[in-house]
């Protein structure tokens, strides 16, 4: 009481160490969602094989991506199917 | 029975890492055991100074390395300190001089001779890094109270956790007073975010710029709070593991408390 007492006398308001943890805890979160080209790289052509087996697709507009928002991250793979393998099914 | 070696790294520079080296290494020197510690940051050595060795260096840990001397040779032996070694960083050297390989073969030599060999880590993840931990078997991770030091530590315990070494942690330079007022992390609030053991708090404490200028290790003064938190770690670290972590507790009673709010002290 005294100190919310002396809080607004002296004019401050929310103490900064609960906007540092909170801050800190996304910022790990992030750090650790990031992946390298090279892990991405390899990611894409893992799927492009998987589905080369099922579908034809356009190799050359295909898109692989890491997409965040504020609290969830979403990997989204998009690729145009020019045709469908009929033999497979 | 071989002696045990401690790699103390942290990520971020500045955060207390050589402070911490020597300091616990002085203090396990007390304890009675026989320690060497070792400055692995190549090209910008600084432990020397910190212990006040500077001028009786000879030889480094990459003339070691490379067996252009025995241990015998590279270990400053402290005359203050009953059994407590330097060996010093070379200056003059690139920072990728060492491999991991040679490092190894170093730390198993010195285990033959000393209880305890300390790691003191260059900041960063490069091959410095590398090579510390390459010669160490546990670790201990460096950090203050601040967002940037912490999420180094994290990525840090990462790395670490991947060469399967479990780090514990000391959280340096704590101010109680700001702690209480809401303005700097607790150590709780670090734990939560990092989740690894603990092994010490440490206090800021102006002896510890005495201490460097003069060169006279931090744990043989007893007046300074960072000094004894520091041969708490060491005792903790020397198997008493039933020594509690002291919390830095504000020294101000109420009155300076209240006058520092209002600003009328400094």
């Amino acid at each position: 009481m005294f100190n919310e007492f002396v809080k607004k006398f002296t004019g401050r308001s929310q103490p900064s160490g609960n906007t540092a943890k909170k801050r800190l805890q996304f910022a790990l979160v992030y750090d650790k969602l990031e992946i390298n080209d090279k892990t991405l790289v390899n990611l894409q052509n893992d799927i492009v094989e998987v589905i080369s087996k099922y579908f034809e697709i356009d190799t050359e507009n295909l898109q692989l991506e890491v997409q965040r928002e504020d609290d969830v991250s979403a990997l989204v793979f998009n690729t145009p199917i020019i045709n469908i393998k009929r033999e497979m099914v | 029975m071989e002696g045990r070696t401690i790699v103390i790294t942290s990520g971020k520079g500045g955060v207390g890492k050589t402070t911490a080296t020597a300091s616990i290494g002085a203090a396990l020197a007390l304890e009675g055991n026989r320690v060497v510690v070792i400055d692995m940051d190549i090209g910008l050595r600084n432990l020397d100074v910190v212990l006040g060795l500077e001028n009786r260096i000879v030889f480094n840990i990459v003339d070691l390395a490379y067996q252009r001397c025995k241990v015998k040779q590279a270990a400053i032996r402290d005359r203050r300190i009953e059994n407590f070694f330097l060996i010093p960083a070379s200056q003059s050297d690139n920072k990728d001089v060492l491999t991991t390989v040679s490092v190894e073969r170093v730390s198993k030599l010195l285990k033959k001779e000393f209880d305890f060999i300390i790691i003191d880590s260059p900041a960063g993840i490069e091959r410095g890094f590398e090579n510390s931990i390459a010669a160490a078997d546990e670790a201990i991770v460096v950090c203050t109270p601040d967002v940037s030091s912490i999420r180094d530590a994290d990525r840090v315990i990462g790395l670490l956790y991947a060469r399967s070494v479990t780090p514990k942690i000391i959280v340096n330079r704590i101010v109680p007073q700001m702690v209480a007022n809401g303005d700097m992390l607790s150590h709780e609030d670090i734990l939560d975010v990092l989740s690894v053991e603990l092994v010490g708090l440490v206090p800021m404490d102006e002896q510890v710029v005495v201490s460097t200028n003069t060169g006279m290790p931090l744990v043989m003064q007893n007046t300074s709070p960072a000094g004894m938190a520091f041969r708490r770690i060491a005792k903790r670290l020397n198997g008493e593991t039933d020594i509690p972590v002291k919390v830095p507790e504000c020294k101000t009673g109420m009155w300076n408390m209240i006058s520092k709010k209002f600003s009328f002290k400094k």
